[in-house]
């Protein structure tokens, strides 16, 4: 690995030497002059002048405002409704039923399963029965309580493995079951017999919350010319809009969707969009008028999609010399009421199947079996969350792979050393890993920054009373770049004006990772103009190609690529008109800064603008169109063997904790992460999202915990649903390596979901280690580590 | 298991008619009594107002003291510390004379919320919450303190061990009665104290376990000759262990002594399960340990370590 | 219910409004004034994104019954940045530190830190974090929103 300093910022980014790109997407020789640099948002001078306008920050003057009903009860029969005295309350303009729904009376971002006004029954707490349009937000409040609702409650299940019993009662129609899906690959019995030690455990991750700090809203303006614009903080702009104009019964193009400045996202507002449009809409559809739809923090934790809660029943066998031989894994996966992002897309698109493909973890097996139970509950419902099913597996996988380790006492980071994927591995799909594997590269790099070999060593107790001990953790993982679609594909165009300036439409939205300003830099590295010559126009899908959702880490991959396809056509006619300015031929000349020149003469120039202007007034177009799609996704029902994602970014996170072995209390010493992501467009971006998604990591392993009981959240505010302050986060040290991605623009993989999926493991490894109490259930708050010790039958030579 | 209509559908306003900042205590008392019951004081407002948002509780009318002169202020009288009604807790934790001669107030008030909740919330308003677990409570218990009630009528002194009636509910009726006064004795010589808290993450929440012991040794003898152990939230109200203070009134200072003391006050406690919060066994656990840390540990700043 | 008059500073400048009593203040600068750089994320001042300044020191608006700062002044995030368009340091240095990502937590985060900075002229790290503990973050992992702070006090000396 060679080491370079990014000069803007001091982040250290290791770089693997040998590169074999693709050409369409290889760096330049001269090397890059925008791209892979840490240069600042676009967006920045607004957020911290607080100028920039959020959904909220909307003046509220001409809008209706909407309120849902929900149901009380987890499971019920809706008996009888009756809104006459809503409706008669002075200063209300609509009070919608079932039947006023004008399309199909159900939405969903993969099965519109859910209604958009409950008709018959209701299945979880929060389930909308009725929608209210008033002048003021405290009418249309008052108005929900004066509509009479009877209900006829119905035995409701609170566990996947009730959901799926012969007598269960059923959520659905189509029975509880909303998925199952295996995997086979090679003979697992006969791993286990061959295997020198087996270990079995049961791993079991509740409700989590997304928690972005802005709460949710829609807002929906019918459109003079009878279209239905519907706006707000969004992260999937056309699933929206094709779920809204099926709930309206109007074709696709009668509906425009745009997203509005997004205060965080992390899957949430991938679906919860779909929620509120589809409700607004329909309301600003009966009233004519535009309606703002906004939720209270308490109503967000209620109503929208939480990470799936998961039990993982797994199996792994091994030689004694740490070689893995044998995985067998049974997931009980809770979808809660609605579908969401829980089903399969097939080959390998949704939260479940993808679970089942990461389920085994990033190593080398030569034999898996998996089974996957989707399961409906009476519960919240699950959707996508920031690793989309991979970071319950691997809080499974690490800890499993950890106590193996104890077992046969073997290092924690040997054990993966000689397991781990590497380039030429083949995955427990069966797919076989041929280029951009930098997961070893990140143990060795981790742990020669953390200083694992000493810290191992040194574990133990730090005071004279024992009461305190200290211990380290590794965690490993993988995520893929993409979402395992056919319907995968990223559309770009790119618009150069005579002056020199450019418009990007692309509709990748901006939920704060930053791709308002890393796809603008891939642009203008590609046109070789500078980033302020760029504007990035608002996802809106009446001026932006199809571009799929900003989920999956797919943005600055697949939507890069598209974009370095869409400015190369217009480069063709910018060189072109170059060419004959400066009487060379196209193929010698380089645009950078600004300019275009000659690569044997590079005084011989013409400024980017010119060019712009010389194609402009000789009707060459300058209007570049790109679309990308990634190599084709497969994955064999009935065995799971596949190629279900075509790149996976890697890392290695390694934790140092203190325990109070007395009280249980987990206090993170040091914490450094390393990441292979191919290419760093913007280092210093992506060490924020290291550093946030380490964070998010963390709560998920000490203290977050969305309390279900019999249905009913206990916990609906930030007071009691807690994440980590800036007291609770250690100060995590990132590193960056590029083994370059021969399918992405540079090189380039996804970050955004990677650095919250191996910190928990890290840390729960980490707390095992310090004080021998394992917490296989999370949270591993205090009164966890505290039991766990107790399990264990008292900290290590106390 | 269920929910009140309240409990799913949210406000985002308070329902509230007045909004009076009166500039006297008679004025104050005069707009109570003319509300008859349908108006509530209101100094700091972050335990009222989103006690109004949820609709836990209902008033046609706030009546704000925080104009009220005379009431602030942190001072020294004889051996006494006298804290004004509408101290805050930021002045509290900033407090020089705090820190020395009280430090557990100063810790515990420093550990309620966050920067911005402690620069207006008082601590008056914090014991007039009831809550147990309130994070000045617990400390000023275990200093002793009494407080000043003020109404139409005149004053009354309550020491605060008959404060706190029920969970939310204490002797002040805040229709009608103002805390003015907080009070309580300096730490001599041969006292040492101790704050300990529990709680799920470093900031903004509530405490999952806090005590507070006072200890008053006599050095010649190596032996106990007092102490006050505060701890919530273990009881409906913040409770004092009186049983095992009793007990340990003479008692030489020895790990025995501790180790006992830690199992009379998890007899005297009674702590709830809680789902969000965590079970009753692990409070009784925590409530142990911090027994024999918190003894200690203020054993050992009045002088008298424990060998 | 009846209005009642409130007068008090805001951003330098002395107001006068009508309001109804029971308008909260973050309620009062965002809908009636227009300054929608204070944010709302929970309404119970566990959040922090509502933070402004009342007479230098950090408050939830959330939780401020707009009539208690009559008399008073109150400092919003608007108010830092010169007429001219010329940013605070604190806010200079929030955009070349990398402290933004979202942007939704970064009025309140500022708003504390500024309270800070005019307080104590060299924080220490631990310091900054404590100033900032009232406010939640979920996209930073605050280091760099600390960093930011750090070397704005910095260069303030």
């Amino acid at each position: 690995m060679k080491e370079k300093t990014d000069k803007k910022k001091k982040v250290k980014i290791l770089t693997k030497e040998k590169v074999d790109l693709q050409q369409l997407f290889k760096v330049p020789s001269m090397g890059l002059a925008v791209a892979g640099q840490s240069v600042a948002r676009t967006d920045a001078r607004q957020k911290v002048m607080g100028t920039l306008k959020f959904g909220a920050d909307y003046a509220q003057e001409k809008f209706l405002h909407g309120k849902i009903l929900r149901s009380p009860h987890p499971h019920a029969l809706i008996k009888s409704i009756n809104t006459e005295k809503a409706k008669s309350m002075p200063g209300v303009m609509a009070v919608l039923t079932a039947e006023d729904v004008p399309g199909r009376n159900g939405f969903g971002a993969i099965i519109p399963d859910q209604p958009v006004i409950c008709s018959d029954k209701v299945r979880f707490v929060g389930d909308g029965v009725a929608l209210v349009a008033a002048e003021t937000e405290q009418i249309a409040q008052q108005a929900l309580e004066r509509i009479e609702v009877e209900y006829e409650i119905l035995p409701a299940i609170f566990d996947p493995r009730d959901a799926i019993k012969e007598d269960a009662p059923k959520i659905h129609d189509k029975g509880n079951l909303l998925s199952y899906n295996k995997l086979r690959k090679g003979d697992v019995s006969k791993g286990f017999a061959e295997a020198d030690t087996i270990l079995k455990r049961t791993y079991q991750v509740p409700f989590l919350d997304h928690a972005y700090l802005e709460p949710d809203m829609c807002m929906a303006i019918p459109q003079p010319d009878g279209t239905m614009l519907v706006e707000g903080p969004m992260q999937a702009p056309f699933t929206t809009r094709r779920n809204v104009n099926a709930v309206l019964g109007v074709p696709i193009n009668k509906v425009r969707v745009r997203q509005v400045p997004m205060g965080g996202g992390f899957g949430g507002k991938e679906d919860s969009p779909i929620d509120l449009g589809a409700r607004a809409a329909v309301l600003a559809w009966h009233t004519g008028k535009p309606v703002r739809l906004a939720l209270e923090r308490e109503e967000v934790m209620l109503q929208t999609c939480k990470r799936h809660p998961m039990i993982m029943e797994i199996r792994i066998g091994a030689k004694k010399d740490g070689t893995l031989l044998a995985f067998e894994g049974v997931i009980y996966d809770e979808q809660g009421a609605y579908a969401s992002l829980g089903p399969i897309i097939p080959p390998a698109g949704g939260s479940h199947i993808h679970a089942m493909i990461m389920m085994a973890g990033p190593y080398e097996i030569p034999n898996v079996k998996v089974d996957a139970y989707l399961c409906y509950t009476n519960n919240p419902y699950g959707g996508a969350m920031r690793g989309f099913g991979a970071p319950q597996v691997h809080i499974a996988h690490e800890q499993l792979i950890d106590e193996l380790a104890e077992e046969l006492g073997m290092n924690p980071i040997d054990i993966r050393r000689k397991n781990g994927l590497k380039q030429g591995s083949a995955t427990a799909t069966g797919q076989v890993l041929d280029q951009s594997v930098g997961l070893i590269d990140t143990l060795d790099a981790c742990a020669k920054a953390f200083n694992w070999d000493e810290k191992y060593r040194q574990t133990g107790y730090i005071d004279k009373t024992r009461s305190k001990r200290r211990g380290v953790g590794i965690g490993m993982g993988w995520y893929r770049t993409s979402i395992g679609i056919n319907a995968d594909g990223c559309g770009a165009n790119v618009h150069v004006h005579e002056d020199g300036s450019v418009l990007l439409f692309s509709g990748i939205t901006e939920m704060g990772q930053g791709s308002f300003t890393v796809l603008p830099q891939i642009c203008a590295e590609e046109l070789g103009v500078r980033l302020e010559d760029i504007r990035y126009v608002v996802p809106d899908t009446d001026i932006v190609p199809e571009s799929g959702p900003t989920v999956g880490s797919r943005s600055t991959t697949l939507m890069g690529n598209a974009i370095i396809l869409a400015a190369r056509q217009v480069k063709e006619s910018i060189l072109a008109a170059a060419s004959e300015m400066l009487d060379v031929p196209a193929d010698r000349l380089v645009a950078k800064d600004r300019l275009i020149y000659d690569t044997e003469n590079s005084v011989n120039s013409v400024t980017f603008k010119d060019a712009a202007l010389k194609c402009m007034q000789t009707g060459r177009r300058l209007i570049g169109q790109g679309w990308w799609t990634p190599p084709k996704p497969s994955l064999d029902p009935e065995t799971g063997q596949g190629n279900p994602y075509f790149v996976y970014t890697f890392s290695t996170h390694m934790a140092e904790v203190i325990v109070d072995v007395e009280t249980g209390e987990v206090d993170i010493t040091d914490f450094v992460a390393a990441f292979d992501i191919g290419r760093a467009i913007n280092p210093r971006l992506i060490e924020g999202q290291i550093e946030g998604g380490v964070a998010m990591g963390l709560g998920y392993a000490l203290m977050e915990n969305v309390v279900v009981d019999q249905g009913y959240i206990q916990n609906k505010s930030l007071r009691n649903y807690l994440i980590p302050t800036s007291l609770d986060v250690p100060d995590t040290r990132s590193i960056i390596l590029e083994v370059e991605n021969k399918y992405g623009p540079y090189g380039a993989k996804g970050i955004g979901e990677m650095p919250n999926i191996p910190a928990t493991p890290a840390v729960l490894n980490a707390i095992a280690n310090a004080c021998g109490g394992r917490v296989r259930s999370l949270p591993a708050d205090p009164e966890g580590v505290f039991r766990a010790i107790r399990e264990a039958g008292g900290p290590p030579d106390k | 298991m269920s929910y009140a209509f309240k409990d799913y559908q949210w406000s985002k306003d308070i329902a509230i008619k007045e909004y009076l900042l009166p500039r006297s205590l008679a004025e104050a008392f005069e707009i109570l009594a003319k509300y008859n019951g349908k108006a509530q004081v209101i100094a700091g407002g972050t335990d009222v107002i989103p006690r109004l948002r949820h609709r836990d509780l209902e008033v046609e009318a706030l009546v704000d003291i925080t104009h009220l002169p005379d009431m602030s202020g942190i001072r020294e009288e004889a051996d006494k510390i006298v804290i004004g009604g509408l101290t805050t807790h930021r002045q509290i934790a900033a407090s020089p004379l705090i820190r020395e001669k009280a430090g557990i107030l100063a810790d515990g008030a420093g550990c309620l919320g966050s920067p911005q909740i402690r620069n207006i919330a008082t601590v008056a308003g914090n014991l007039v919450s009831g809550h147990p677990a309130a994070d000045t409570s617990t400390p000023l218990l275990a200093l002793n303190a009494s407080v000043t009630i003020t109404s139409q009528e005149g004053e009354r002194v309550i020491p605060l061990t008959e404060f706190f009636l029920d969970k939310g509910k204490t002797a002040l009726d805040c229709r009608r009665e103002i805390l003015t006064q907080i009070r309580f004795a300096a730490l001599k010589k041969n006292q040492g104290s101790s704050h300990l808290r529990l709680s799920k993450r470093r900031s903004l929440t509530v405490a999952v376990l806090i005590f507070a012991a006072v200890v008053e040794v006599d050095h010649t003898q190596n032996m106990i000759k007092a102490a006050q152990i505060a701890l919530g939230p273990v009881a409906p109200i913040p409770l004092r262990a009186t049983k095992t203070e009793a007990a340990l009134r003479g008692a030489p200072i020895n790990n025995e002594t501790i180790e006992r003391a830690a199992e009379s006050v998890c007899r005297e406690s009674n702590p709830i399960a809680d789902p969000v919060w965590g079970s009753a066994e692990y409070k009784e656990e925590i409530i142990k340990v911090f027994t024999k840390r918190g003894l200690k540990k203020a054993l050992k700043q009045a002088g008298t370590p424990v060998e | 219910m009846n209005h009642v008059e409130l007068s008090f500073k805001l951003n330098g400048q002395d107001i006068s409004i009508q309001i109804l009593p029971n308008t909260l203040l973050v309620d009062l600068l965002r809908d009636r004034l227009g300054l929608t750089g204070t944010k709302t994320g929970c309404r119970q001042g566990e959040c922090g994104v509502c933070t402004v300044l009342l007479d230098g020191d950090p408050v939830n608006s959330c939780l401020l019954p707009a009539v208690k700062v009559a008399g008073r002044s109150v400092t919003t995030i608007e108010g830092l940045a010169t007429e001219d368009g010329r940013l605070d340091i604190i806010q200079e240095r929030f955009i070349s530190e990398g402290a933004v990502q979202c942007g939704f937590c970064t009025p309140g985060m500022i708003m504390n830190a500024k309270a800070l900075l005019d307080r104590e002229a060299s924080p220490s790290e631990t310091d900054i974090k404590k100033a900032i503990s009232g406010v939640l973050c979920r996209c930073t992992g605050y280091r760099k929103i600390v960093q930011a702070v750090k070397s704005a006090s910095e260069a303030k000396e």
